[in-house]
């Protein structure tokens, strides 16, 4: 491959809608690229986000690959980038390079029930292998989304996980009690433990702050799932991408191109420093 | 290809290569470095350990990846700097410098290849010179699977014999060198090859520093890494970047932007050496800090040249030239590190 | 006369009392002519204490990390850190006194007097030994140093190989301490700042031209930062991130530090990290010349720091680390200070 890798390509902002608001917004950021080229990427990989004279963030793609039109990011506001990123406006130029990291394995779960368990924005990362699953339904088994936030106005994806209840189960859960939440109230990995998904002949992919995974991952492990039937996604500062700055790594693996998706199994073989 | 070339037409051979920036060893007050030969009459092979090794040259501290300014139209555009054409030849390269540069060529060969890198290391022929003695009090390189006569990632290796130095071609590179001023060279004779052969074990006699069994270290790493050994090491740690930056393996970088200004947009993208040992090097936007000690820094140094790397590489990312001992401002010993994680429990 | 075995039957006693969290002191590294920064929490580990001219590193750096280490802990131990202190370390624990950085509690000062000497300078004798390593150091009573070699052994006189701050020095023995071991010897060098005549003697393009030259070769290791006590900002002007952010800072307040310094080692860049340095350190430094011994680049950062010493001195009447009570030089003023540059 001649081309260098480390020069973005740019991409226009097509689509820009706020999900959350308040001290920890979120948006959802839709782009275009400019020029055509061959950039496809695959469920639960990432692209390095330009904003030239800020920096780069690598950021989840949350769009389907099945989806050609555009890419789809969302982005919580937390520093430099991410900021310069929020104050940008529907037509405007970023960059973009990728895609970078390693993929679900959405191949090998062709027949199996498929749980996504998300809190927060950790919604995003798994959102591509939802939409993947659905547009391709009769691949899988059930298709399950629990998912929960600090209080109803941190959801991500409000509008779509309405129309997602009529094609598939989901929960939603708010971790205090609101006036006219009508769906359970409790921290994610207790409303798994509430909902009790079966481990048999299932997957369940796992995304959100490291602390409810580490709860969730121990109420599936209750509820009798094995080590290779949870995945989930790690997350570490990047620079280059492609795993050469020697920055993002956890024991011998570098997280932006042996991960971030990882099974586990294989997690818990590395040390435990993330 | 071996050749003798005596030390009186030494310069004779450097000023037929015009067409290069040739770099050498030269004392600055009282440091020794790699810089542009201004006068090849005043060459000096007899240099102790340089302070920033030959990887300031293939692989500068600081490089324009790109720039990007605002169009006549008012649209953002990127233009790609691929580095200057610059063939180059670095003389009086120690070999364990050189084979520091083998396993730099590995992590930026693997795919993607580092465009970057490699156009700088494609126009660079290394001239390596027999440590003969060691250039530093810590040379510890046979330690390391290295050689103070090593060949490895050399185009040529030149052995010091008195009034002569035996050439050693190694490489097409090399040989095109020797070609520029062939009638300079003389075949090598047995008699020289035999003294070449002395020098060569004299030469690894001479190294007095060592790492006993270090084949076992690798596996030992991996049960330590919850060990409080790396928070007893780690006391007298400052968090400078002297042990990073002046290791010729070290290869960790950063990317930065630098504007130069807003409105209309212009600026560049850079790429400048970073270290692990810098507190903000792993920190996270959120201010979560995966490493937020000096024991873990360390531990992740430790274990990256001598546990990581090799898993992924095979290879020990520390060619054993002893800067990091020799200007550790707290006399943090690499070699003591290690004798003592190999008596670890 | 500092006699070291009393030393260490001090440091031992209070180890067992338990007096001291651990104490930092001195002893032996894998390098002849540098001792190594020690760490001794057990009684029975004193016997690695040393106390000779090799003792040139400040200690009083780690003072910096037992502070974070406590701010972690959850119910930390509130005894103080024992620590060895030289004539120039004492000031530096009054200036983070003075600055309320650290309290009187914090610290167990045992105080050693260089009397007529100092420590050695590493690479003044590595210009004698022209590259020969030195495998073994002995002192001959305090007059000459014996350096043994693979080659030869030579005995070179003390004087000749002291540090250039030991030189000037005013005071050799700790301003401030809780216990003391050696003489109370006031050395008045008749040329406290004799060292700058060299660079004030040049005209202003030669200095440009000097430091243009020096800080060219600058890698930006920030060693020099790194070793400096009083370097404790966690929110420094050259880092393009505060280290200092907590989950609760917002977004806006990241996005907005900014980077006054780009991590390029430009000269631009070399010259704002070290002139800017070197403005934070006014009447705060206290010539310890750490900053210069640890420069891997030999740059001669100690000029830089010396010259406001002596613009404090001369001005202001100024001199830093001698009362932790005294208010400091930058946020004070008296009546009678110059104001000849007011127009």
């Amino acid at each position: 491959m001649n081309e260098n890798i480390y020069i973005p390509k740019l991409a226009k902002i097509i689509k820009i809608k706020e999900e959350v608001s308040g001290s920890r917004p979120i948006k959802t950021f839709r782009t275009q690229f400019i020029e055509k080229n061959s950039f496809s990427h695959q469920c639960g990989q990432c692209a390095m986000l330009s904003v030239l004279g800020k920096g780069e963030s690598m950021i989840s793609i949350s769009s389907s690959p099945l989806e050609k039109d555009f890419l789809q990011f969302s982005i919580l506001k937390m520093g430099r980038v991410t900021s310069a990123l929020h104050e940008t406006e529907v037509g405007e130029t970023i960059g973009i390079r990728g895609p970078y990291g390693n993929n679900f394995p959405i191949e090998n779960w062709k027949g199996k029930n498929l749980i996504f368990i998300g809190g927060g924005i950790g919604l995003a990362p798994i959102w591509s292998v939802l939409h993947t699953a659905l547009k391709k339904k009769e691949d899988y088994g059930k298709l399950t989304l629990i998912y929960g936030a600090r209080t109803s106005k941190d959801l991500v994806f409000k509008e779509e996980l309405e129309k997602l209840n009529k094609k598939m189960n989901v929960h939603l859960s708010v971790d205090v009690e609101e006036k006219d939440w009508k769906e359970y109230v409790g921290f994610v990995p207790q409303n798994v433990t509430d909902k009790k998904p079966s481990p048999d002949n299932s997957i369940s992919i796992t995304c959100g702050p490291p602390i409810m995974i580490k709860f969730v991952i121990k109420a599936l492990e209750e509820l009798g799932f094995k080590d290779g039937q949870i995945y989930t996604t790690v997350e570490n500062k990047m620079k280059c991408g492609i795993g050469k700055c020697g920055r993002c790594n956890i024991g011998k693996h570098y997280i932006c191109k042996d991960g971030p998706v990882y099974s586990w199994a294989e997690l818990k073989t590395l040390p435990q420093e993330y | 290809m071996e050749k003798i070339l005596t030390k009186k037409s030494f310069p004779a051979w450097v000023k037929k290569l015009q067409s290069y920036t040739v770099y050498s060893p030269e004392k600055q007050e009282n440091l020794w470095s790699y810089e542009v030969i201004q006068n090849p009459d005043k060459l000096n092979l007899e240099h102790l350990n340089t302070v920033l090794a030959p990887k300031k040259i293939t692989y500068p501290q600081r490089e324009i990846f790109l720039q990007f300014n605002t169009s006549k139209e008012g649209k953002p555009q990127i233009k790609e700097v691929l580095p200057e054409e610059h063939p180059a030849v670095i003389f009086g390269v120690r070999p364990c410098d050189a084979k520091a540069i083998t396993l730099t060529d590995k992590v930026f060969g693997e795919e993607p290849k580092d465009p970057y890198y490699w156009s700088r290391r494609n126009q660079t022929i290394l001239v390596g010179l027999t440590c003969n003695p060691p250039p530093s009090p810590n040379c510890f390189c046979l330690s390391v699977g290295g050689s103070p006569h090593s060949k490895e990632g050399l185009d040529i290796l030149m052995t010091d014999m008195g009034d002569k130095y035996h050439i050693d071609s190694l490489t097409k590179k090399g040989e095109k060198l020797i070609k520029a001023a062939e009638n300079l060279f003389k075949p090598a004779s047995s008699k020289d090859k035999k003294e070449l052969e002395k020098i060569q074990r004299e030469s690894e006699k001479k190294i007095k520093r060592e790492v006993k069994d270090i084949k076992n270290i690798p596996d030992k790493l991996k049960d330590m890494f919850e060990s409080p050994f790396w928070d007893e090491e780690a006391m007298s740690c400052i968090r400078c970047g002297i042990c990073t930056y002046l290791c010729p393996t070290c290869f960790c970088f950063d990317i930065t932007d630098e504007l130069t200004s807003t409105l209309p947009l212009k600026g560049k993208r850079v790429r400048t050496w970073d270290t692990c040992q810098f507190p903000d090097f792993t920190m996270h936007s959120s201010g979560h800090n995966p490493r937020p000690d000096k024991a873990s820094r360390l531990r992740q140094r430790m274990l990256h040249k001598f546990q990581y790397h090799v898993e992924n590489y095979q290879d020990y990312l520390c060619t054993g030239c002893g800067r990091c001992i020799s200007l550790c401002p707290m006399g943090i010993d690499i070699i003591e590190i290690l004798n003592k994680v190999r008596e670890h429990e | 006369m500092v006699n070291l075995e009393e030393i260490k039957k001090e440091a031992k006693k209070i180890l067992e009392e338990g007096k001291v969290k651990y104490i930092i002191g001195y002893a032996k590294s894998s390098k002849a002519l540098m001792a190594a920064p020690a760490f001794v929490k057990k009684p029975e580990d004193i016997d690695k204490l040393i106390w000779d001219p090799t003792c040139f590193q400040n200690l009083v750096k780690f003072l910096l990390d037992e502070k974070r280490k406590k701010a972690r802990e959850k119910e930390p131990d509130t005894r103080p850190v024992g620590i060895f202190v030289k004539g120039c370390d004492s000031r530096a624990i009054n200036v983070l006194l003075q600055e309320k950085f650290i309290t009187r509690e914090d610290v167990y000062i045992m105080g050693l007097s260089c009397e007529d000497l100092g420590v050695l300078d590493e690479k003044k004798i590595f210009k004698k030994l022209k590259g020969e390593k030195p495998e073994k150091i002995e002192f001959d009573q305090r007059k000459n140093i014996v350096i043994s070699t693979k080659e030869k052994t030579i005995k070179i006189p003390l004087k000749e190989i002291l540090a250039e701050r030991c030189l000037e020095c005013t005071s050799s023995f700790p301003v401030i301490s809780d216990v003391f071991w050696g003489d109370r010897n006031n050395r008045s060098p008749k040329e406290p700042f004799k060292s700058l005549e060299q660079i004030e003697s040049l005209s202003q393009e030669e200095k440009w031209d000097f430091w243009q030259q020096q800080l060219s070769k600058c890698i930006r290791c920030y060693a020099c930062r790194s070793v400096c006590p009083m370097c404790y900002c966690d929110e420094c002007v050259v880092d393009s991130i505060n280290l200092a952010i907590t989950a609760d800072t917002t977004a806006e307040e990241k996005a907005q530090k900014i980077k006054w310094i780009e991590k390029s080692p430009e000269s631009s860049e070399n010259f704002g990290y070290h002139l800017v340095r070197a403005m934070h350190l006014a009447g705060r430094c206290i010539d310890c010349s750490e900053c210069e011994r640890v420069c891997p680049v030999d740059i001669p950062i100690r000029f830089l720091n010396k010259k406001l010493e002596k613009v404090a001195k001369e001005l202001f009447d100024y001199k830093a680390g001698l009362d932790p009570e005294q208010p400091s030089l930058v946020s004070s003023f008296k009546d009678e200070d110059p104001e000849d540059f007011i127009r």
